[in-house]
């Protein structure tokens, strides 16, 4: 037993670059799955950390249910008897004149220091001369504020900086440490309030309450109590649908590793078909074959996924930027650091590579099981049948197919469902590889045979002729090329229909301030209504609110104005329910309607700063603002409701063909920037939309180039040992009279030809996937319509980089052949 | 009386009394130095109840409440419920704002249990905003958050105090009119002009209502007496001073008797380390540092600040033919403001027993005692 493993691993040894590759293959498929996972683990592990910090010692936070909140409210929390610490909070954000925006906390530092620590160690660090100046300076100069160390060192700012920002100038008293890694401004809550202009105001309250039933008792209409509990579930719930997407990816980067494993494993065995029908013939028991290539195949597996779990590792290090950097943009401020180094990450990987190794194996084992020595030593590597059994295991694949549209039709009950639909139907359409073969052998041959003569033909004959291994090196690359094309359809799809939902929505000639940004005064909404030319003014209001226990968001705008202006797109209702808003109904976007199962003539109840409102639904928009839906209401109703005059920014329309267009934009342009806001004409407007659109995809786009990589080797490693496999036949082609070069090009058709295959295949594989992305897995988790558009460009990329991909993966073997020719010889050694 | 203006500095040391030197040194903000507060320089006309208000004019302020109480079952507590207003500027910066600072607020709250051998303490500060603390003119209405001090139109005074398992809830009622201290009520402090605070006392005051310490489940009706300090100036301290210990007993024979010894760094006493006894109807006379004589008899070392304090003392005026032993009720009755301000000083209630014009009385009161945790003196 002991010399059949030895020899086996000394074939190893000797095939060093196949070898390697075979490594590789198994590392880079464990490495994609274990960096994916780990990197949305960090991620979502951060968020408990992120929110820890500035909630300090809190328990819960009181608000008004929409917009600030009256400061006289803070005298009756003092006197409940169930409060025993409170801190006024002023939450809003700044934009330096560099453009980035900062968040900016108004803080009392008397009553903050029972519930937090950043403002009690003023100066702490500078000493104690410094720490009465600074404190006095935070105290009595309205431009002082203290900055976290972050923020500092980005923006090089120390004890005596000054800050520039659209709102004024600030100047820095104090750096304080920063573990959430949040760029962080805190300035006095007095001095907040003149700076955001709103005076006799605070956003909320941070509570430490000791008796949470009577105390939301007490304080029951008219206020949000969030307990922190609440808050970092609101958060958790907030990424839903994002973290279901890390999710999914990373199960498709398993997906695509295993599968490139077990082609990698498949390959082993299969080249080593020979060497056992050799010991076999020596006396060696099937066992003990068996066991050497078990042997041989675990080493792989280990070191391959050794490796892979080091090497994914280092990219989830990459992939956590990206992933935070998209919640940022997206949800909320999270700097996730990457999970520290953990040997389970070692352990993980080799799981994964010997299992999927093992698994991989298998099927070629029980094969050797029954193999007989003769026969393979005659030479012959092809296996007689197998085009009956490619039959055989395409049904197989309509199975998985069938069961694919059951899950899909099930996929209401979960996403998960949906995810498990689109397993299904990966798997289901790689078992079609070797049938897909045998129906494309007669055209493909004619097709190479005129292209390339004989050497085409007869490479895509040895494609058929070894359907065993060919077929699986199709399905691997082309679940690869699938997944790139789907992914690829599915991101421009959606970006089409972001184009469209902007150009229906957002037709304002310019923008003062969005959503995100710093608020509008309405000083300067009042202003602009003066500005003699503009057609109408969208005051734009949007806030956070919880609906039936999930997060969703009221925005309040100016129902006549976009009537007049925008043309929204319906799902129910139309341009007819404008009048209805504007007497006091509301519009609800499709992803709410989704969600919450309300639809036009819905009533919905809503808390406000009135108690509970009820509504009427009178009509269903397409919306990509947010997946957590919208309500959205007119300007009257809201401040009705609420009580909330903030702006959060402003829709300037000029009517078409007026003259004066550019003077008054101009006009308006001069008046925003008086008032220190920022402001983005249309086109700015839909750019920066489409450039978080597409940094939002960041994650998705990473996914792709890995799964190319992964297909890369995938298709290289199969090539290798088919050729490395056949070297012999080499030799029997040049005795028949083939040059070297005849060899060469054979080699290079055979690997076009099964990139050609793969993508063929992969062309209506990843149309498919892309549809089930767009029309199950994105409508399940963001409850959102995208509607499909076909796009040229994934299939072009997806078809060059196949054909990059087989002609990379045949250097090596047409290197070979050109090399080693003189030694290839008909002879046996 | 020099206890209260420099244990209100401390109080304040964590924050504002380096803004203080800060600006001594820098000499800016202009408001925050010393330069524009009226000094306590002469006597003024006392009238009550206008000046059991505020007096914002002054820098420093207090309003300093003690007692000695007992439940119906003869259990025995002592409590402190201390208010201290501290101008940091003249006038607010932008008076149309709440949150513009002109004061702060500062108050500190303790409990003595002593049939349970427990101490409980508390101490918060505010700025006045919309609301949340500040002192009236004109009468005694005081409020740091939801801790505060109100006097009635029939001069009874509210106290209502709870934190943290912690609740206080009295009626006083004074038993004497106010005792003014020092000359006129001009307490002097050292022997520089201005060294000096406007002073005065109700000795005696009758205290009802209700008392919870933590583990408590229920309030406990309790009675006692209660003693009422208030004192405001600007700028009484002495660089030279170590900490001060002050008395404040009622004798079993009706008499009350505050003694306040400013003890100096080399080891003696100010001068004008002084007293004031008040006879049980409501009569006072001054005592000069001559008048007193007093002996500690034991230390109690502090496990938490390593301060060793005096804990028990024998008083001796023998011009008033007193002579009373008092010892602590609780050992431990230090308080560590770390919360506020980050100063550490003992302030507790005892009692003992002596004599009073030749008759056997008990006595029993407050004593504070500071500058024997940390270092003090360099600072003043």
């Amino acid at each position: 037993m002991r010399s059949v493993i030895r020899s086996f691993l000394r074939y190893l040894a000797r095939r060093k670059s196949l070898s390697i590759l075979q490594l590789l293959g198994i590392a880079l498929g464990v490495a994609a799955a274990v960096g994916m996972m780990l990197a949305s683990r960090s991620a979502l592990e951060s968020l408990g950390s992120a929110v820890d910090f500035l909630k300090g010692g809190t328990t819960h936070t009181i608000a008004r249910p929409a917009g600030p909140m009256e400061e006289t409210v803070l005298a009756g929390i003092m006197r409940d008897p169930a409060v025993r610490y409170f801190a006024p909070v002023i939450d809003r954000k700044v934009r330096l004149t560099g453009g980035q925006q900062i968040r900016m906390l108004g803080l009392d530092p008397f009553l903050d220091r029972n519930v937090r620590s950043i403002t009690a160690r003023i100066g702490a660090s500078a000493g104690d001369g410094r720490t009465g100046e600074a404190f006095s300076s935070f105290l009595f100069d309205p431009g002082a504020v203290l900055v976290d160390e972050n923020m500092a060192r980005g923006l090089n700012l120390s004890a005596g900086s000054a800050i520039a920002t659209l709102q004024g100038p600030l100047n820095v008293v104090h750096v304080f440490s920063n573990p959430s890694g949040e760029p962080l401004m805190i300035i006095d809550v007095g001095h907040a309030q003149k700076f955001f202009r709103m005076r006799g105001y605070v956003d909320r309250a941070d509570l430490v309450v000791t008796d949470e039933e009577a105390f939301r008792q007490r304080w029951a209409t008219g206020f949000t109590i969030e307990s922190n509990t609440q808050k970092a579930r609101n958060l958790s719930a907030l990424l839903g649908a994002f973290k279901l997407n890390l999710e999914a990816l990373s199960l498709f980067a398993l997906f695509v590793g295993i599968f490139l494993i077990y082609n990698t494993a498949m390959f082993a065995v299969v080249s080593r078909r020979r060497d056992a029908g050799i010991f076999l013939a020596i006396g060696a028991s099937r066992g003990q074959v068996a066991g050497a290539f078990l042997v041989e195949v675990l080493i792989l597996g280990v070191a391959g996924g050794a490796l892979g779990g080091v090497l994914g590792y280092f990219l989830s290090k990459f992939l956590v930027e990206i992933v935070g950097g998209t919640i940022s943009t997206l949800y909320f401020f999270l700097r996730p650091s990457a999970l520290p180094w953990s040997s389970w990450n070692l352990a993980g990987g080799v799981f994964l590579g010997s299992a999927a190794s093992i698994v991989g194996s298998l099927p070629p084992l029980l094969e050797l099981r029954r193999v007989r020595p003769v026969h393979v030593l005659r030479g012959r590597t092809a296996t007689r049948g197998t085009s009956k059994r490619m039959r055989t295991i395409a049904l197989f694949g309509t199975a998985c197919l069938a069961l694919a549209l059951v899950l899909f039709g099930l996929s209401f009950l979960h996403a998960y469902v949906g995810f498990a639909g689109a397993f299904a139907f990966l798997l289901g359409a790689s078992f079609f590889a070797g049938f897909v073969i045998i129906v494309a052998t007669p055209g493909m041959k004619r097709l190479f045979s005129r292209v390339m003569g004989l050497a085409g033909r007869i490479a895509i004959g040895n494609i058929r002729e070894n359907l065993g291994r060919t077929s699986v090196a199709v399905a691997a690359f082309m679940i690869a090329l699938s997944m790139s094309i789907g992914l690829g359809s599915m991101i421009d799809s959606f970006r089409r229909s972001l184009v469209w939902w902007m150009d229906s929505q957002l037709r304002g000639d310019l923008y003062i301030s969005t959503k995100a940004d710093v608020n509008v005064p309405e000083e300067l909404y009042e202003e602009l209504k003066t500005v003699p030319g503009i057609g109408g003014i969208d005051v734009f209001r949007n806030v956070p609110i919880t609906f039936r226990g999930r997060p969703a968001s009221i925005t309040s705008i100016d129902a006549s104005v976009l009537e007049r202006y925008d043309r929204f797109g319906w799902l129910e209702g139309g341009d007819g329910s404008w009048e209805r808003v504007k007497r006091g109904d509301v519009i609800v976007s499709e992803s709410f309607s989704r969600r919450f199962k309300v639809g036009t003539g819905s009533r919905i109840t809503i808390e406000t700063a009135r108690g509970p409102a009820e509504l009427l639904v009178a009509g269903v928009y397409y919306d990509y603002a947010s997946e957590h839906g919208v309500v959205m209401m007119d300007r009257s109703v809201y401040l009705r409701l609420f009580r909330d005059r903030t702006i959060n920014s402003l829709g300037i329309f000029i009517d078409e063909g007026n003259q004066d267009r550019a003077k008054i934009i101009e006009e308006v342009k001069r008046r925003a920037r008086s008032f220190g806001l920022p402001f983005a004409t249309r086109e700015e407007f839909h750019g920066r939309i489409l450039d978080i659109f597409d940094s939002t995809f960041a994650v998705t786009r990473s996914m792709r180039v890995l799964a190319v990589i992964v297909a890369f080797f995938g298709i290289a490693g199969a090539l290798m040992t088919l050729f490395v496999e056949r070297q012999k036949e080499f030799g029997v082609y040049r005795a028949l009279g083939f040059t070297t070069g005849d060899v060469a090009r054979m080699t290079v058709a055979e690997s076009l030809g099964l990139g050609l295959i793969s993508f063929l295949m992969s062309a209506v594989v990843g149309t498919v996937f892309a549809l089930i992305l767009i029309k199950v897995i994105n409508l399940q988790s963001f409850n959102w319509t995208i509607f499909y558009h076909f796009t040229a460009r994934p299939y072009v990329v997806t078809g060059l980089t196949a054909l990059a991909a087989s002609l990379a993966a045949c250097a090596y073997p047409v290197w070979s052949v050109v090399r080693k020719y003189p030694v290839m010889q008909i002879r046996e050694e | 009386m020099t206890t209260r203006p420099a244990l209100l500095l401390r109080a304040l040391a964590g924050l504002i009394v380096l803004v203080l030197l800060w600006s001594l040194f820098a000499g800016l903000p202009r408001d925050l130095f010393g330069q524009g507060w009226r000094q306590a320089e002469a006597t003024r006309q006392w009238s009550f109840p206008r000046d059991h208000g505020s007096h914002p004019e002054y820098r420093t302020e207090w309003w300093y409440f003690t007692g000695n109480l007992a439940d119906s079952e003869g259990k025995r507590y002592g409590y402190q419920l201390t208010f201290f207003r501290y101008g940091l500027a003249l006038e607010a910066q932008d008076p149309s704002s709440s949150w513009s600072v002109r004061d702060v607020y500062l108050a500190h709250f303790a409990i003595t249990d002593a049939s349970r051998g427990g101490f409980h303490w508390r101490d918060r500060a505010s700025r006045k905003g919309p609301g949340l603390a500040g002192a009236a003119t004109g009468t005694m209405d005081i409020h740091v958050l939801n801790w505060s001090a109100r006097m009635k139109d029939d001069g009874r005074i509210t106290l209502k105090a709870a934190q943290d398992g912690m609740e206080l809830d009295l009626n006083l009622t004074p038993a004497k009119p106010p005792v003014l201290h020092g000359r006129q009520g001009l307490s002097r402090k050292g022997p520089r002009p201005g060294q000096a605070s406007h002073y005065y006392s109700f000795t005696d005051l009758t205290a009802r209502g209700t008392l919870r310490v933590p583990g408590m489940k229920d309030p406990v009706a309790v009675k006692g007496t209660s003693w009422f300090d208030q004192e405001f100036g600007s700028n009484q301290l002495s660089q030279e001073q170590a900490g001060w210990d002050w008395f404040a007993l009622h004798l079993s024979d009706g008499r009350d008797l505050m003694i306040y010894y400013l003890r100096r760094k080399d080891g003696t006493f100010e001068r004008e380390s002084s007293g004031t006894l008040v006879e049980r109807d409501g009569t006072s006379r001054h005592l000069a540092l001559g008048d007193i004589e007093t002996e500690v008899l034991s230390h109690w070392k502090s496990a938490k600040t390593a301060g060793r304090y005096p804990a028990a003392w024998r008083i001796r005026v023998p011009a008033a033919a007193i002579d009373v032993t008092v010892r602590p009720l609780v050992a431990d009755q230090e308080l560590v403001t770390t919360a506020s301000t980050g100063i550490t000083y003992w302030e507790g209630a005892v009692d003992g027993r002596g004599t009073s014009g030749e008759k056997e009385v008990s006595a029993e009161g407050y004593v504070e005692l500071t500058g024997y945790a940390g270092s003090l003196g360099g600072k003043f």
